[in-house]
């Protein structure tokens, strides 16, 4: 049988009178993507410090690939990867040190070329201290260490911060390609859409609790935001559209005529309705962006519009 | 296994800090200068050449010795450096005997080049036995270590780089600049009580003085030069202030350790 990656079952935190962490239980399968969400200050970095024994919890458990995290450390350390949060290089140490330090620390035999060539350092960037590295590069080099001894597990806590919209794409593909070969990924991150390219799954925490998880598809389906089309159309219709089941907030303006439709068949008749009053030129749709379902889940608004359940029986 | 791979990256790391060497530099040369100075010029013995320049080291080393160690600890966990290490296998135990250790090279190895720079210049100038420049050698780098342990400690026991170089200023000034003060108070305010007949010096008021291991090497040093090593007088003899001495190595690093044990990395 295996184990899950990761199980936490009541993982409480709180410092002083302040409750960082609340009673989330997360389970995280073997072999998955897994984005783990959230607005800054939700729990999601305790929740990490936590599994990577940074600090203790105040009540709960957590374990990794079955082992404590706290008692069984060094043997779950020695099959882990983790790129943690604010971490710091040795500033006066060169990139491939770095590197050849975290093999020796993991007992592995690794190439430090091999890996520093994976996460797109050159040769030249693997002589230099890590002092003169930047951002992208200081991000590269930890994701490199991360990778030594072929983990289990990888436990990246914001990877992408400070990376270009290249490395961003590369760091993707890294993760792809070790989830092919069976490793399990964890990854925080705030920007959505790098979590919706990549993960299974995500868990999304606010104010200590893990509030929801699903696969991104599921959560936009059960949460119906909605799509909004818009329509380019020569001149603005004269007569008002009247009500149209399951389309809501339509505005005329600037040439254009938009509507929130909250499923499918009501976006055809919203097309069908103005163009029964003026010539449409142009159609798009925008899907509900991943803003607006943080959002909702998170209770930061984004946006002035407020998930509506959809009518039932709205197809005529 | 963990240790000595983070006591050899400690080595390579802090090795190659400039302002380490600078001012390691400066100390020692210092000391080595002023020695040659007095051996040239005073017309002193070796020995008391010898004896002037240990009181100079321990009032210059433990400063040097523990603005090298008080970063140890907290230099990492202000970096971030301290995440990535603790990512991996190796537990808070393995990092901080492996600092320890690292710091603790780095320092025998600063006092060795001096102490060994002194000795000769003595040696060449005035004559003298090897013997002497080892007790000398000796006595300085056991201090040194004591006060690197004392100053890791502080930096496993502290939250941030500025309490930790706080706490080992005040160490020193509490240990080597002012205790001669401190003792007499305490010797004051005990006659003050009834405590002690004015002007006497019970054991534990000479024990008070042996305190700090600056003390604690100076006696050692005297006594071993005097050829007293288990004399009847434990505060004339070398195993007492030796003790003390050993004292510093571990106590304070424990502490320390329990403290860091118990941390909060956030």
């Amino acid at each position: 049988m295996t184990h899950p990656a990761i199980k936490t079952k009541g993982l409480s935190k709180r410092f002083g009178d302040v409750t960082a962490v609340d009673s989330v239980d997360l389970t995280v399968e073997s072999g998955e993507v897994f984005g783990f969400l959230g607005p800054n200050g939700a729990g999601k970095s305790t929740t990490i410090n936590v599994l990577l024994d940074f600090v203790n919890p105040t009540s709960g458990t957590a374990s990794m690939l079955g082992l404590d995290v706290s008692e069984d450390r060094k043997s779950l350390h020695n099959r882990i990867g983790v790129v943690p949060e604010n971490y710091g290089l040795y500033d006066r140490l060169s990139g491939r040190r770095h590197v050849e330090l975290a093999a020796e620390l993991k007992d592995a035999d690794e190439e430090p070329d091999e890996l520093l060539e994976r996460v797109g350092l050159s040769r030249d960037d693997a002589n230099r201290p890590a002092g003169e590295y930047s951002t992208g590069m200081s991000q590269r080099l930890a994701l490199a260490m991360s990778l030594v001894g072929d983990p289990d597990l990888l436990i990246l806590d914001e990877p992408t911060s400070g990376l270009d919209p290249n490395g961003a794409r590369e760091l993707r593909n890294i993760i792809r390609a070790e989830n092919e070969r069976g490793v399990t990924v964890f990854f925080s991150s705030h920007i959505l859409e790098q979590v919706e390219a990549v993960a299974d799954r995500v868990g999304i925490m606010n104010e200590g609790s893990l509030v929801a998880v699903d696969s991104i598809d599921r959560l936009r389906r059960q949460l119906d935001t909605g799509a909004e089309v818009i329509l380019n159309v020569d001149s603005a219709p004269e007569r008002d559209l009247g009500d149209l089941p399951n389309v809501r907030e339509i505005e005329v303006a600037n040439g254009s005529v938009r509507g929130t439709c909250l499923e499918p068949a009501a976006k055809l008749r919203f097309i069908d309705r103005v163009r029964q009053v003026t010539t449409v030129t142009d159609v798009r749709i925008e899907e509900s962006s991943l803003e607006d379902l943080f959002a909702s889940y998170t209770g930061e608004d984004t946006t002035d519009s407020q998930p509506e359940p959809v009518v039932p029986g709205g197809v005529a | 296994m963990s240790v000595r791979t983070i006591a050899r990256k400690d080595l390579a790391d802090a090795g190659r800090s400039k302002m380490l060497w600078v001012v390691t530099g400066i100390v020692l040369l210092s000391t080595a200068g002023i020695t040659g100075l007095l051996a040239a010029t005073s017309g002193m013995a070796a020995r008391e050449v010898f004896a002037l320049s240990f009181q100079l080291a321990v009032t210059m080393l433990p400063i040097v010795a523990l603005i090298l160690a008080k970063g140890a600890i907290t230099g990492e966990r202000e970096s971030g450096s301290l995440r990535m290490l603790l990512s991996l296998p190796p537990s808070r135990r393995d990092v901080l005997l492996g600092k320890l250790i690292g710091r603790t090279a780095l320092m025998l190895a600063a006092t060795l080049v001096g102490g060994l720079a002194t000795g000769l210049v003595v040696l060449t100038i005035l004559g003298g036995t090897v013997g002497a420049v080892a007790s000398f050698i000796g006595f300085l780098a056991l201090m040194s270590v004591a006060f690197v342990a004392l100053g890791v400690g502080i930096s496993a026991g502290s939250a941030s780089d500025s309490r930790a170089t706080a706490v080992a200023v005040g160490a020193y000034m509490i240990l080597v600049a002012l205790w001669n003060l401190i003792q007499t108070a305490i010797q004051y305010g005990a006659v003050e009580l009834g405590l002690i007949p004015a002007g006497s010096e019970p054991a534990w008021l000479q024990l008070v003085g042996l305190f700090p291991p600056n003390r604690a090497a100076n006696a050692a040093y005297r006594a071993t030069n005097q050829g007293q090593f288990f004399g009847t007088d434990p505060f004339a003899s070398a195993w007492l202030p030796i003790l003390v001495l050993l004292a510093w190595l571990f106590v304070p690093i424990t502490a320390g350790y329990f403290r860091f044990h118990d941390a909060q990395i956030g």
